[in-house]
Order: structure tokens, then C-alpha cells, then sequence
């Protein structure tokens, strides 16, 4: 079943005319000649939720922005920062006006006149091409005052990001928008309420937007007998890591993660087997080869003790150790922990700090113990779920393999007491380069 | 915006019943049950919370994860638990992330003791910590600023210093630099954090990481004592505590929790370190008395003897004093001056407003009070820079327009700090202040009727008739929330003009019979001896030069004083040692209306003694007795003198002060009658309410004619806010020590060649001060503004309108 993925690899599909020529603003039409609230009903009808992560029900989220004269924002979240996901970068990359398209519907939708997208510094090509379709939308009156002869004028400005993974968290994301730290804010007020310059904010995934002109296309009913019951309509999946075929794929939520592992990506490489894999992105707790046939959507891997996230699957295979992809996975939380919030910038820092005590051979197994109960005092008590996103995956993976890392932890402990210099990593000192800056 | 009204809600916290306001964040509601949930970041003071240290982390019966109670409004049937399981897991938690990188170095840090991190450790914390692994280093402690040192390894990233700095003071200053367990408390390019509000971030500090440089490891928190008191550096009268050790001022630091009506809870760093100046040598602690030219220490029983002699004078005495004397000592130097000297030349202020100005500005009907600036709809600051001249009013207007929307309007000569967050900036000409009040209604009236105008006194009498004007045209007579507030050139002008130290009135503003001269009006009289009590005419009044002939002409010069000063140096015969705001036992009145209470803090030092007592005691020896032997005494003495103090008694006034003109007593303020109406219709019709204001935009250009027509430039004058002897002689604060400093515009200084930091010189009918330029934009062009108050090449030295500048 394709269908954001439809025709995506065709040939100029970036440009307006192959657009149009493909059928690209007729959804727009269509919902211009609808009221907003029977645009806002059918996208409710579509059940379609979030694909930044949480999976809220964008319908929903739309529906607490306040009534009457305001400034009002529409903002889409472009930072795709997750390690393991990919998607937007190739939708926003191939097909730039579905989400211009999107963005225009959801602003008529919800009342808001003025558009940003976020887009993360590094998707500097693919920010170029945004770009390009923005102003050839702008050209063609798709953006702009009373759009196609309708009431609706909406505004649309892209921002580059400087490169901060929690400038994806949503409010982060609005206050590096503003020109400030990016810096979580403390919610509520949540950004619906108040977000960006203190205006009711509609924030919302690249992909989820995206999907909007579809589900106008087909109509939310239709959409909504796609999937699951509470998972409803298509999902661009990333697959990554031990893959043969790695990439995005597009499928109907329900399918076995077997089917997308095996199916679409080939599974590991020949002679490997897997040993555990992240089923929505590096922050989502990992699940083992046993949980293979669990339905691909959000309430099956939540049951299954994961949960979907940005549905970005990085598979890791027998060749590996779980010490080197923990240690990976907690040095980049460290790095990118705002260090607003005391328990993930502690949290994140003496986890990281314990990862490679144990890679030094300084450790013993009470240490594990440590780490998993740091886990769960992170989890919970932040600001916002950046803590939580390193804690997840690692008190999980200290939970499945436990066995595997004191293993680790004696090998590492052999290797040091025999003294072989050139076998152990040393103690993460290198990382303490935040030296003073002198005041004079 | 008026001042939300309170609901009454009922919650339960660990199971008691709390009552408390609607809207109440859930931590302060719970002191209200005696329930204690500790917090780092939070902090009333700095606005909307933003909950980074989680330590106040709760249970709410309805809501799955624990909430953090700093952040949480209470709401009516609320369930709140404090003492669970999870509750108890997450608070152990916090604080052991919190000392993950904090140094356990509790013994040698000057916090131990009073360290909320410390006390929160032992009360909420497990007692161990599992972290084995090396902590962050950084060099330390490196300074901050020349007042404060800071420690970065000992810093929580609480957030409250760079909250202050951002959203308080507004200087923007501190931020934070790198990320995560990396970040730390900087400044832009590693500048000095110099601004006139930093000291505040040391009390904001809940641990050992910003400190003060003129305290630390100067004493130990077991070994000091608090003692609540009034800085009298300024007109603020910000409420203080000393912290005292052996009878010395080691620190002073804002009160806990702030009084609202007064400070709310900041203080300046001239008040908080210019305290030093109580025990520093060049302090005059003996009486001093001049001997064949020569000041030379002396006795008190010489000293008195010889001040004697001002009864004993062929001539009239003048007698001026300064804003520093409580209204006790000002209450019995006016009755020493009429009674046994026999001279209504007396006065405590800097201009020359008549009795009838005076008193009408003075009326209680027409008083706008400090909480009122924050909650009006509209402030007009009007000829003052409030950062200068009562500096924590200026943090006060800045939170009315960034919390509650108030529209302000600056209507200055010179630019003001505050011309960034006004809806409307109006700049004239010096000496034009009378022009631009009129036309003004109509706009100030458009946000609300609620307008508060904060007043200098500086502003002359032709500007405080069309002030009055403008009230009347406002309504602003017996509007609640509404009014004026005058900011006195001294610290206790208004207390010190009730208590009758004025040319034309006794205490309570009496008419006297004959009026003498005023403090403008007295050089070229004909006095022949002087009075000076805590004051140099030759600094702190207008005209220099004049005083200085004044000086030397008399015969007599008695002054009272605790640095000294030029003129004091040059022509005082007899010095009596002053005593400071620390030793003085007395009362004084806030510029809205607020009698509030010095009490002594430390001993006398050497042969000071107090201001009261050597009034009475030279009184004594001109033949009064003045029947007081405590300064209650000559508080009760005052009160009953003074009709609109009825009702008032030191008790009532406590701690944190009372406004007089809320009290029973208030109605006896004299009434002037239909007289009065008919002086303010005249006075509406005979000002110029028709002139056009000029706008700040326009008159940058030149102020409508460019520069003066003798090519000079017109001269505008500021007493900042570092301007005073007691800061000059503080250790800590000698890098504020401001030389003169010329503030030109860039059009000025591009015609005459001059760039920032060049030396020129000022000159004016022969009489040449050196300055710093600094070229400033915003000065209109035609105009230079120069310091007075200062101690070298003030401007006082400078009487006519405009001055030449050269480069030499």
C-alpha cells in the first residue's frame, strides 16, 4: 500500500509542475471549499496521530487551540534528530510541496495565519530545496494573502536550526525559534495554549503534516479503515543498522515487525543473526529476536514494553557488543542534554561516566545494579523526555543482557589486570573539555 | 493593571485542610500547613517559575506522574502528598544528581552553614552518594565582577542568577555557556558583571558558587547576627538586615521575604556594599575642631564648648541637613534653630518650591505609593532617572511593565535606562521641564485611568506647578492606586520636611510666622554662621561657587559628618563624628508616605555618638533643653508635633513600617482651603498646557533650534548613583569611582572632533572642569550632561545654562 510514498521517486516530483501535473494542490482546493471545522472533522475522522514521537492525536492537539482574534502559529517540527530516522529528510527531500500543501490545510484548519518550518542545520540540501518549493508556492499563490481567491491567507517562513537534538522537542524547538537558548520550557502552559511568542501554537511532525492532503484526498473515513483500530492509516518506517537493505519504507500499520525486518529491509547480514533491535528510534527501550512478530503500530509495541516512537527500527546483530552500542547510544544523550533539568544533565553524565568505567575495567557487576536504579530516577522526574529517552533504552538493555555486560564487565576487569595497555579504553577525562573562561 | 483579587480555596496537603489563595503556587500554599517541600530554582521574586532543579517534586491524587509543586497552581480539592514512597525516592534522587558534581568541601566553603543546598541535603537527601567518578573542575573562584567571586564547580545551574539578570535587572549579562553537564554561569566574552543591581544574584545563590568579595570568609554563620534595618544611601529606604559581628557590619543583604511595599526584596549594589564605609579609617570617629588653620581632633566636651558659640554668634545662623538625618534629629535641629537660635533659615532641600507648592504636592489625597508603580496602568517618569535617583524603583517599573502590562511614559532632559521598555519617550531641553507636561493627558490617560507620575524633585517650581496641573487634569486626587511620588534629593527629604526642616514651616508643615531663608536663597543672604548637619553645600547643593563664598564668609562653621568632605575640609570650624544608619536609633519617612524604623545593629564606634544626643546636647548649651534623653523620646515629641502622625507609635510602625497617610491621623493634614483651588486654577490656566511636547524623535534632531546660540552647548546635570562620599571611601566599590563624565551626542561630538574616553574640558565664565567624553545616543544633539554630587569637577561648579567644550 503506497500512498505518501506514491510515485515519490519520479523525476522532479520537488518541482511545481511535476506536482501539479501529479495532482499536488487539488486537496488544497478541495479543502478551501470546505469550512475549516469540516477540514478539522475529517482530519478527526482520519484518527491520524502524531509521527514526531508521542503519536497525539493531531485532530485533537488542533482542537485545544483557543478561539477568537489572536496571533495564532503553525510550526513544523523539520529537527528530525532521532538517531535511526530519516523519513522526513526523504519526504522533504522528494516531495516538498505535500508538506507545504499539508502545512497550508492544517493553518485554514485551525485559523492560524502564520507558518514556520524548523529544519535542522545539517538538512542543509534539503532545507535548499524547501526552499526553492516555498518561494515557487508563494509564486503560484498557494502561500500568501487569500489563498486561490479563498478567506484563507496564511505566511510561511523557514528556519534553520543550529544543530541541537533538543531543539526537536517542541518547545525547545519554539524557544531557539524565538532566537533564544533552545531550552525546554516547563509545561504546561503547553505550546497550544501558549507557544511561540506566547501565541496559541499548533506544533506538528513533518510527516504528520504531510499526511494531510491525503487523508483530504481519500477523505479521513477512508483513511481511517487503513492500519489498526487506534493506529490508523500508513507510516513511513526507517530501517537501520545490521540491515542489507537498509532505507525508508512505507507500510499499514499492524504488519509483523518480522515482515518489515525480513520483508522489506533483508534482515541481517548473512550468517548473522539479530540480537536486539530499537523499534522506533534510539530513545525507545529495545526489544530481542523473541518479540519479532509483534503488530508494527503504537499500542502493540507499547503492550510489548517499547513503543513506536518515530517508527525509525535500527537493528543490531550478533556481531556486536550491547556495551558498545549502550555506550554510543549514552555518550549521545550526554552530549545533547540541555542541562536544564538536574536529573537528565546529572542523570545523563554519571551514566556515561559508569559506561565507561566499565570499558576501563573499573567496574564490578553492583555497578549495573547502580545504573539500572539511575534509570529509573531519571525516568519520570524531567522536564522533558530527553532524560528519559537515554534511560528507556538503557535500563532495558541492562535489563535484557544483563548476563552479556558482567560478562563484559569481567573481561574488562581480566584485560586490565593483565595490564594490557593497548586493550583498554580510557577513562572518558577526554569528554571534561568545557574549560573555564576566565573572567578578567 | 489593577491588582488581581484573591479567591479563598481549600486543599489537602499530607493530610491537613490549607486554606490559600487560588492560583497559589502548591509549594508556597504548603508553608500555610507547615508543610515544607524543598526547591533550589525557585523563586518567587523572579517571576513565572521554570522548574529545572525538580527537587519539589509531589504526589497529586488524579495525576499519574509526580508534579513539581513550584510549577503547580493550587486548585479547590486538591490532594496533595508530600511523604510517600515515590515522593521520598525522587527527592533522594534530585539531591544525589545535585552533588554528582558538587564539591562535598562543606567546611571550607563560606556558605556552610547557611546553604540551602546543605540544609536540603541533610533534610531530604539519603545521606550517601553511589557516584564514584570524578567530579567537573574548573579554575576557581575567578571574579565575576570586582564585588563578586564565583565558583563554578560548587554552582546547581539553579537559574536564579541568570533569571535576575535577564529578567529582573534586565542587563542581560549572565547567560549560560555550553550544554549539559558542561554548562556554566558566564558572561558574554568573559566581560565583568558590572551593573547597579549584580549583588542581588549572591543572595539569590543557594549554594557557594557566587559570593561576595568584600565578605567572604570574613565570618561564619555562627558567629554573626542579623539585625533587621534601613539603608538610608537613597530615598529608597530599602529595607536591609545587617549581618554583625563584634560590632561591625560584615554584610548587608536584602530581607527575606522583601517588603512589598517598599523594595520588594532587592537591593542596589550601593546599598549592599557601601556599607564598608562604616569601618574604613577614613571615617571621622572623633570630634574635630580648628586650631590655627588646622583640623584637629578634639574632645566632645571642646568640641560642644565651641559649638557653643553659634548662640553666641553676632548674626544669623543658616541651617541646612542632609538626607541622611532621621526625622528625630531633624525635628530637634529645627527646634534648636528657631527656639535658641532664633533662625528660620533652615532646610533639607536642594530647590526652592514655595510653602504653598510644598505642602499641596505633599497632600495625602495625591500620594501614589511604591506597589502602585507596579500596578498602574500608566507610570510617567517625569525629570528623574529612577536608576540613580531611588535606584530599586527603577526594578519596580521595570516588573509593572514586564509582568502586568503598564504602559510607561519617560518624560526626561537626558536619556533615561528606561527609555527601552516605554511605550512613549519624551526628551526636552534642561530647564524645560515646565513645557512638556501639558497636552500629556489625553495620552497618558489611554491606557487606564490608574496613572502614577514618579516626580524628581530637581524638576523646579515652574515644573512642580504644571505637575499639579496635570494631576487635576487626570483626577488623580483621592484615586486609589493612583498619584504622585516624589523622589526627594535626600534619602529622608519627606520625613525631614514633616518634621519641620523647612524656611517656611515647623513640623507638619505649620506655617510659620516669620519664614526664613531656603537652602537656594541662604548663600547670598546674610547669615554669618552655618549649621551643617550631615551635609556639604559645597557638594550636595546646586550652586558651588556660591556656598563656597558663603562658607568662607562666615565666622562659624558646626557641621556634623562621617567622611569629609571638600567644603567641610576647607571651612568647617567644628566637626561632630555623624553616626551611620547602622548605629542610629530613630525614624525616617519613605518618599510614598511610610515611617519606617532604624534600630540600632552595632555600637557606636570610638567617639561617635548618636546624631540625637549631640543635638540636644549643643541645644543645651545654647540654652534649650530640649527634654529628650531617647530618641523615642524625641520620636513622641515629633508625633505629638506632627497632627498627621496621630495614632502613630514606634510599635505600630515595626518592622516593616507604616504609611501615615492610611492612618487615623491622615485627615489633619492642613487643609489650605478654597485658597488653594484658587492658586491651582491659576496655576492650570497660567501654565503652558497648550505647548506641544517635544517627542524624543524629533527633537533628536536638535531640539527644534539646534545648539545655543553662542556656540556653547546647553548644560544638563545627573547625580548618579555611585555619586556619594560613603561609596568613595568603600574598598570594594573604588571601581565605580566615577570621574566627571561628559555624555554627548554623536552629531556634537563628530562637530567638535571628540570621541569616547577623550579628556576635554568644560568650561564656563572662566571656570574649567575636566571630563571624560562618552559619546551617547539618545542625547539630543546641543546638549551636554554632567555629574554633580561628585567629588572632583562637579557640576555644580557650572550655574549658567550653557557651557563650552574644548578638547585640549
Amino acid at each position: 500500500m503506497l500512498l505518501l510514498f506514491d510515485g515519490i521517486d519520479e523525476p522532479g516530483l520537488s518541482t511545481l509542475p511535476v506536482y501539479e501535473r501529479r495532482g499536488g494542490y487539488q486537496q488544497l482546493r478541495k479543502a478551501l471549499a470546505m469550512t475549516p471545522e469540516d477540514v478539522l472533522a475529517d482530519i478527526g475522522d482520519s484518527q491520524l496521530r502524531g509521527r514526531g514521537g508521542a503519536g497525539f492525536r493531531m485532530a485533537q492537539k488542533a482542537g485545544f487551540l483557543p478561539h477568537g482574534e489572536m496571533e495564532k502559529y503553525l510550526v513544523c517540527n523539520a529537527d528530525e534528530s532521532e538517531p535511526g530516522a530519516f523519513k522526513d529528510r526523504e519526504l522533504i527531500q522528494k516531495n516538498p510541496h505535500a508538506l507545504i500543501e499539508g502545512i497550508v490545510i492544517a493553518s485554514w484548519a485551525a485559523g492560524i495565519d502564520r507558518a514556520f518550518i524548523y529544519i535542522r542545520g545539517e538538512y542543509a540540501y534539503q532545507a535548499d530545496i524547501l526552499e526553492a518549493a516555498i518561494a515557487e508556492a508563494y509564486e503560484a499563490g498557494y502561500i500568501g494573502e487569500r489563498i486561490l481567491g479563498s478567506e484563507h491567507s496564511v505566511s510561511l517562513v523557514l528556519h534553520r536550526g543550529a544543530g541541537a537534538y533538543i531543539c526537536g522537542e517542541e518547545t525547545g524547538l519554539l524557544d531557539s525559534l524565538e532566537g533564544k537558548r533552545g531550552n525546554p520550557r516547563l509545561k504546561p502552559p503547553f505550546p497550544a495554549i501558549e507557544g511561540l511568542y506566547d501565541g496559541p501554537t499548533l506544533i506538528n511532525n513533518v510527516e504528520t503534516l504531510y499526511t494531510v492532503p491525503y487523508i483530504i484526498g481519500m477523505g479521513g473515513k477512508e483513511y481511517a479503515k487503513l492500519g489498526t483500530d487506534t493506529s490508523t492509516g500508513t507510516k513511513i518506517a526507517s530501517i537501520s543498522g545490521d540491515i542489507q537493505r537498509p532505507g525508508n519504507y512505507e507500510i499499514e500499520f499492524g504488519i509483523p515487525a518480522r515482515e518489515i525486518i525480513y520483508g522489506l529491509g533483508g534482515g541481517p547480514p548473512e550468517g548473522r543473526d539479530i540480537k536486539f533491535w530499537f523499534p522506533g528510534g534510539s530513545s525507545s527501550p529495545v526489544l530481542t529476536k523473541d518479540d519479532l512478530d509483534v503488530p508494527y503500530d503504537y499500542d502493540s509495541l507499547a503492550k510489548a514494553g517499547s513503543m513506536l516512537g518515530t517508527a525509525s527500527i535500527i537493528v543490531v546483530d550478533d556481531s556486536h557488543s550491547v556495551l558498545e552500542v549502550m555506550h554510543k547510544l549514552v555518550k549521545f544523550y550526554a552530549h545533547e542534554s540541555c542541562g536544564k533539568c538536574v536529573p537528565c544533565r546529572e542523570g545523563t553524565n554519571w551514566t556515561l561516566k559508569m559506561v565507561q568505567r566499565i570499558e576501563s575495567g573499573e567496574a564490578t557487576p553492583m555497578d549495573l545494579d547502580i545504573m539500572a536504579n539511575v534509570q529509573t530516577h531519571i525516568i519520570g522526574n524531567c522536564l522533558c523526555v530527553l532524560g528519559d529517552a537515554m534511560a528507556m533504552p538503557v535500563g532495558s538493555m541492562v535489563e535484557k543482557f544483563r548476563q552479556e555486560l558482567e560478562a563484559e564487565i569481567e573481561a574488562a576487569r581480566a584485560r586490565a589486570a593483565a595490564g594490557s595497555a593497548e586493550d583498554v579504553i580510557p577513562i572518558g577525562v577526554a569528554d571534561e573539555h568545557a574549560g573555564p573562561v576566565p573572567v578578567h | 493593571m489593577p491588582r488581581p483579587e484573591e479567591k479563598i480555596i481549600q486543599l489537602t496537603i499530607d493530610g491537613r485542610e490549607v486554606k490559600a489563595p487560588e492560583g497559589q503556587m502548591l509549594v508556597d500554599a504548603a508553608k500555610e500547613g507547615d508543610v515544607e517541600i524543598p526547591y533550589f530554582c525557585y523563586q518567587p521574586k523572579l517571576g513565572d517559575p521554570v522548574g529545572a532543579c525538580r527537587m519539589c517534586l509531589v504526589e497529586i491524587e488524579g495525576i499519574p506522574k509526580l508534579q513539581t509543586s513550584c510549577s503547580t497552581p493550587v486548585k479547590d480539592g486538591m490532594v496533595v502528598h508530600t511523604h510517600t514512597e515515590r515522593v521520598h525516592t525522587a527527592q533522594n534522587a534530585v539531591v544525589e544528581f545535585l552533588l554528582v558534581n558538587h564539591p562535598l568541601d562543606c567546611p571550607v566553603c563560606d556558605k556552610g552553614g547557611e546553604c540551602p543546598l546543605q540544609d536540603i541535603t541533610f533534610g531530604w537527601g539519603l545521606g550517601k552518594s553511589r557516584f564514584i567518578e570524578p567530579k567537573r573542575h574548573f579554575v576557581k573562584p575567578l571574579s565575576l565582577s570586582p564585588v563578586i567571586a564565583i565558583d563554578r564547580e560548587r554552582c546547581i545551574l539553579c537559574y536564579r542568577c541568570v533569571r535576575f539578570s535577564q529578567e529582573i535587572a534586565e542587563d542581560y549579562q549572565l547567560i549560560f555557556a555550553e550544554r549539559g553537564a558542561h554548562t556554566f554561569v558566564a558572561t558574554h566574552d568573559g566581560h565583568p558583571y558590572v551593573a547597579p543591581f549584580s549583588g542581588n544574584i549572591i543572595d539569590l545563590c543557594p549554594v557557594g558558587a557566587l559570593t561576595s568579595k568584600p565578605y567572604r570568609f570574613r565570618a561564619r554563620p555562627w558567629d554573626i547576627e542579623g539585625a533587621g534595618g534601613v539603608c538610608t544611601l537613597c530615598p529608597a529606604q530599602c529595607n536591609v538586615e545587617f549581618t554583625v559581628r563584634d560590632e561591625k557590619v560584615m554584610r548587608v543583604t536584602a530581607r527575606d521575604p522583601g517588603n512589598e511595599g517598599v523594595d520588594d526584596g532587592w537591593l542596589c549594589d550601593k546599598g549592599r556594599f557601601a556599607y564598608q564605609a562604616m569601618h574604613v579609617d577614613d571615617r571621622i570617629t572623633v570630634p574635630l575642631v580648628r586650631e590655627g588653620g588646622e583640623l584637629r581632633e578634639a574632645s566632645w566636651e571642646r568640641a560642644l564648648d565651641a559649638a557653643a558659640g553659634l548662640s553666641k554668634h553676632q548674626g544669623r545662623v543658616g541651617a541646612l541637613v542632609g538626607g541622611q538625618a532621621t526625622n528625630e534629629e531633624g525635628f530637634l535641629i529645627q527646634r534648636l534653630v528657631r527656639e535658641a537660635l532664633s533662625s528660620s533659615d533652615l532646610d533639607c532641600r536642594v530647590t526652592g518650591l514655595s510653602g504653598e507648592l510644598t505642602r499641596t504636592l505633599a497632600a495625602p489625597a495625591l500620594q501614589a505609593t511604591v506597589p502602585d508603580v507596579e500596578f498602574a496602568h500608566t507610570v510617567l517618569a517625569f525629570g528623574c532617572e529612577p536608576l540613580d535617583d531611588m535606584p530599586i524603583l527603577d526594578l519596580r517599573i521595570r516588573k509593572g511593565v514586564s509582568r502586568h502590562g503598564m504602559k510607561l511614559v519617560v518624560a526626561t532632559a537626558r536619556p533615561s535606562a528606561l527609555d527601552s521598555n516605554a511605550t512613549r519617550v519624551i526628551r526636552y531641553d534642561p530647564g524645560e521641564e515646565a513645557s512638556v507636561l501639558g497636552g500629556l493627558a489625553d495620552s497618558l490617560r489611554e491606557a487606564g485611568e490608574d496613572i502614577v507620575i514618579v516626580w524628581g524633585e530637581r524638576v523646579g517650581p515652574a515644573a512642580a506647578e504644571a505637575l499639579l496641573a496635570l494631576a487635576d487634569q487626570l483626577g488623580l486626587a483621592g484615586r486609589d492606586g493612583a498619584g504622585l511620588l516624589e523622589i526627594p534629593s535626600g534619602s529622608n527629604g519627606r520625613g525631614l520636611r514633616e518634621a519641620g526642616v523647612l524656611p517656611f514651616a515647623g513640623p507638619g508643615y505649620a506655617p510659620v510666622a516669620d519664614a526664613g531663608l531656603g537652602a537656594t536663597e541662604m548663600p547670598d543672604g546674610e547669615n554669618t554662621a552655618y549649621y551643617l548637619f550631615e551635609t556639604d553645600p559645597v557638594r550636595d547643593q546646586p550652586n558651588r561657587a556660591a556656598w563656597e563664598r558663603a562658607l568662607q564668609r562666615a565666622g562659624l562653621v558646626v557641621a556634623h559628618a562621617s567622611v569629609l568632605t571638600e567644603g567641610l575640609r576647607e571651612h568647617a570650624n567644628v566637626i561632630f563624628p555623624a553616626d551611620t544608619y547602622a548605629e542610629k536609633d530613630g525614624t525616617v519617612v519613605h518618599p510614598d508616605g511610610r515611617l519606617q524604623r532604624l534600630r540600632t545593629a552595632i555600637a557606636h564606634p570610638h567617639e561617635v555618638r548618636a546624631g540625637w544626643r549631640a543635638v540636644a546636647e549643643i541645644a543645651r548649651r545654647c540654652g534649650l533643653d530640649v527634654g529628650v534623653l531617647t530618641s523615642p523620646m524625641a520620636f513622641a515629641q515629633l508625633a505629638s508635633a506632627v497632627p498627621f502622625y496621630e495614632g502613630i507609635t514606634l510599635e505600630s510602625i515595626g518592622g516593616r513600617g507604616v504609611r501615615w497617610q492610611e492612618g487615623e491621623g491622615a485627615g489633619a493634614f492642613p487643609d489650605l482651603g478654597a485658597n488653594s483651588d484658587i492658586d491651582r486654577e491659576t496655576s492650570q490656566t497660567s501654565g503652558p498646557t497648550d505647548e506641544a511636547p517635544h517627542s524624543g524623535a524629533s527633537s533628536n534632531g536638535g531640539g527644534g533650534d539646534g545648539a545655543p546660540a553662542n556656540g556653547g552647548l546647553r548644560l544638563g546635570t545627573y547625580r548618579p548613583i555611585w555619586a556619594s562620599p560613603e561609596v568613595e571611601i568603600s574598598p570594594s566599590l573604588q571601581y565605580t569611582i566615577a570621574h566627571q563624565q561628559a555624555e554627548l551626542s554623536p552629531e556634537d561630538a563628530a562637530r567638535l572632533g571628540i570621541a569616547s574616553g577623550d579628556t576635554i574640558e568644560v568650561s564656563q565664565n572662566g571656570t574649567r572642569l575636566s571630563a571624560a567624553a562618552v559619546v551617547r545616543s539618545g542625547v539630543p544633539e546641543g546638549t551636554v550632561f554632567l555629574a554633580t554630587g561628585i567629588a572632583q569637577d562637579s557640576a555644580n561648579a557650572l550655574t549658567e545654562p550653557t557651557v563650552e567644550i574644548s578638547k585640549p
